[in-house]
């Protein structure tokens, strides 16, 4: 398993971000799925090994992230796209996507092609020599889901990636996580339930920290057929269904 | 879980030996392009040149009078420091206020490594403009003719405040990821130089010597880098110093728990312990500082062999037959010199213990507050030693009221002739010896009513103002002076040797 996560656990302060999550996943494509302050973003900056968790057992490709030297491993073979992305707005998008790859440590004789690879398939070619606080929102979405896909990841971690994205773009983009998919594991956070239709092969959906479904598209789909949730398509029906029934559970107990 | 969970992970070929290395040089040009620091530069290049260079061309044409302002009180770090240290901030705050934290401490290389290639390459533009500036302007006072060699001891101190300062500022900026870390250092940075000078003016010795524009010791005196080289000790233990600071403050950003593994942590905490040691240690040295001949010499540091005299080929004229030579630094000043002294000699031509030659010596920083004296008569055959960086020599002065007048140093250097011709050694001498010393400035030229305002002029600090030329010592004078010129010849013949031993009184004058 790519992602193996047992009991795992986030506190800030009082607020319990992430309350006990168990996953475990190889390669494809995993979506998150939740509302607002559900705990995806705590759950995959703890899979990006940039906050610790409280409690629990993670194991990323294989290799404890607690420790200094499996945790660098993993580094290497990861790709992270953030929820905000900030962005240096004097390098231009080639430098951009070259620095992280600088800092991923990938072999010097492979950065150029793999740079050029990297913005070719978010469609910023002709955008390569620009400076980033020339382009769009969207341009720099792409930026930087280009820096996230540069060393050919095995563990991607996208946290609201197609943000910004007009349909078009959202289209092409999710035909190339289905593509990263067939070698890597890819984590999608996001609150658009469409993407997850269209490019995840499973599907985890949080809510107030836990993890209340776990299972295929289709499956979540199901959950929604004559339950009369609220939604416009079905997947969305599933959505609402699963977590009106797991909100009215803890309300219960 | 489905089928796609069970896939297997993909195999990864090795990273290329030497991959960090050459990905460490690519980063560093990177952030080389893209910093900060060369938008600052014109705004330091314009202060530079008013503040450290134009200042200085005020002042007499030698390295150790020239560099006064600019290296020995540290302006050339004042104009640095503050925009430095601002600059540096706003690198060092940059990952925190562009929201990229996260992603830079998601990948492998440690994230206090990534941080220093961002404050190496904002040192290395700032370091680099430091020497250009430096280098330019000494390209344009070795074509002005500026005598000496430039104190690159003291060069290489710039250079290192300016590097400490990038590494303060970086600091501040990394702990303060905030649009306010900039003016916040730049202002601390300000504030540090003001602080520096206001503690360098009062303090001439002890620890306060450590302070980068603190000038005691080093540059009141003309001959460093001419007659002999500029000692290295106060500027080695100041290197200490910036240094220390310099590595303290880049130690201190591996330090937070987000910089990376316990190892790399513990490394920060040996680099910032390491420059805090370093920086104590150059306090200590600086406070065993003390002056000698040549400047500010640290036992702990001192090699003897930096006292070493400079060998030159002299420069020669005559002044009334004496052949007067002068370091090749002086070369510009010889006519004066050969002017000056040419009346005075006139004076006393063919007397025994007249010099036989003039030639000039070092001048040695002062061990007393009369300092030693500038002209000394000595020697068989007598020779006439003049220390002539104790003068005001002719032409621009710095911070004097004006440019020294060609008068002003020639009565200056005739008086400090009749002194030592008389034996007065470094005081007045007797009422006697006084008496003469009037009588051969007035037969060189200068009035009895000048000559008390010329003594005062001489004297090392305060006394009370000149008087008159009254009293029974120009009552002498003014004997001596209307005696022929051949009686009072043959009266010195005769006389000279208890005159200069001060066995006489007015009464055995003629």
């Amino acid at each position: 398993m790519n992602v193996d996560i047992t009991g795992l656990t986030r506190r800030f302060g009082r607020t319990q971000a992430v309350a006990g999550v168990s996953l475990e996943a190889g390669a494809g494509v995993f979506g998150l799925l939740g509302p607002n302050g559900a705990g995806k973003t705590s759950l995959l900056r703890m899979m990006a090994t940039v906050l610790p968790p409280t409690s629990g057992r993670l194991r990323l490709l294989g290799r404890d992230p607690g420790s200094y030297g499996p945790r660098r491993e993993i580094r290497r073979r990861l790709g992270y796209l953030p929820q905000n992305l900030g962005y240096y707005p004097g390098f231009t998008a080639a430098e951009f996507v070259e620095y992280f790859a600088l800092l991923k440590e990938m072999p010097p004789g492979e950065v150029p092609r793999a740079v050029a690879a990297a913005i070719e398939h978010v469609g910023l070619g002709d955008k390569a020599r620009a400076k980033l606080r020339t382009l769009s929102g969207g341009m720099l979405r792409r930026a930087g889901i280009a820096q996230a896909i540069v060393n050919e990841p095995e563990l991607l971690l996208l946290d609201e990636p197609t943000a910004g994205l007009d349909p078009e773009q959202r289209v092409a983009f999710r035909a190339l996580l289905r593509d990263l998919g067939q070698r890597a594991t890819v984590i999608v956070s996001t609150h658009l339930v469409e993407d997850v239709g269209a490019a995840c092969t499973e599907v985890a959906l949080m809510d107030a920290g836990r993890i209340v479904f776990h299972g295929t598209p289709d499956e979540l789909t199901a959950r929604g057929e004559g339950t009369g949730a609220a939604g416009d398509a079905p997947l969305e029906r599933g959505y609402s269904a699963v977590l009106a029934a797991a909100r009215s559970s803890t309300a219960v107990a | 879980m489905t089928a796609a969970t069970a896939a297997p992970v993909r195999q990864r070929t090795p990273r290329a030996t030497g991959a960090v290395p050459l990905n460490a040089t690519r980063l560093l040009w990177i952030e080389l392009r893209r910093n900060a620091m060369p938008w600052i530069l014109p705004l330091i290049a314009a202060l530079f040149w008013f503040d450290s260079y134009r200042p200085s061309t005020g002042t007499v044409p030698l390295y150790a009078l020239r560099t006064y302002w600019n290296m020995g009180q540290g302006h050339t770090i004042v104009d640095f420091g503050p925009f430095v240290a601002g600059v540096a901030a706003w690198m060092g705050s940059r990952d925190g206020r562009r929201g990229l934290a996260d992603l830079v401490t998601a990948t492998a290389r440690p994230r206090w490594a990534a941080r220093l290639a961002t404050w190496a390459a904002t040192a290395i533009w700032a370091v680099a403009a430091y020497l250009v500036f430096v280098g330019v302007m000494f390209a344009w006072y070795a074509h002005q003719g500026v005598g000496g060699s430039p104190p690159w001891w003291w060069v290489a101190v710039g250079a290192t405040a300016v590097t400490a300062f990038s590494a303060a500022g970086f600091a501040i900026g990394a702990y303060w990821p905030s649009r306010f870390a900039a003016p916040v250092a730049a202002f601390g940075g300000f504030l540090a130089m003001a602080m520096s000078s206001q503690t360098g003016f009062n303090y001439a010795s002890g620890w306060a010597l450590i302070l980068p524009t603190n000038s005691n010791g080093n540059f009141e005196q003309a001959d460093s880098g001419i007659f002999y080289p500029w000692l290295p000790d106060l500027p080695i233990a100041r290197i200490m110093f910036l240094a220390g600071i310099a590595v303290a403050a880049l130690g201190l950003t591996g330090l937070p728990a987000r910089a990376d593994g316990p190892r790399l942590r513990r490394t920060a905490a040996v680099v910032t312990l390491a420059g805090v040691a370093s920086a104590g240690i150059a306090v200590g040295l600086a406070d065993d500082a003390r002056l000698s001949a040549h400047g500010m010499v640290i036992p702990a540091l001192h090699d003897a062999a930096n006292g070493a005299a400079i060998t030159y080929a002299p420069a020669c004229g005559r002044a009334a037959g004496v052949p007067v030579c002068l370091n090749p630094a002086y070369r510009r000043w010889l006519p004066d010199v050969n002017a000056a002294l040419a009346p005075v000699l006139a004076e006393v031509a063919g007397l025994p213990g007249t010099p036989v030659r003039a030639t000039q010596v070092a001048t040695a920083y002062p061990t007393g507050t009369a300092g030693p004296q500038a002209v000394t008569l000595g020697g068989h055959p007598p020779v006439l030693r003049m220390s002539l960086g104790s003068f005001n020599l002719p032409g621009p002065c710095g911070f004097c009221d004006g440019p020294a007048a060609m008068k002003q140093f020639a009565d200056q250097m005739r008086r400090a002739f009749a002194q030592a011709f008389v034996g007065a050694g470094n005081g007045s001498g007797g009422p006697a010896q006084q008496a003469m010393q009037a009588a051969l400035l007035r037969g060189a030229g200068i009035p009895f009513a000048e000559l008390p305002g010329l003594m005062a002029a001489s004297r090392n600090g305060p006394g009370p103002p000149p008087g008159a030329a009254t009293g029974p010592v120009y009552a002498a004078a003014r004997r001596l002076a209307t005696l022929p010129a051949a009686a009072r010849h043959a009266w010195l013949a005769a006389h000279l040797a208890a005159l200069r031993a001060g066995r006489l009184t007015l009464n055995d004058l003629p």
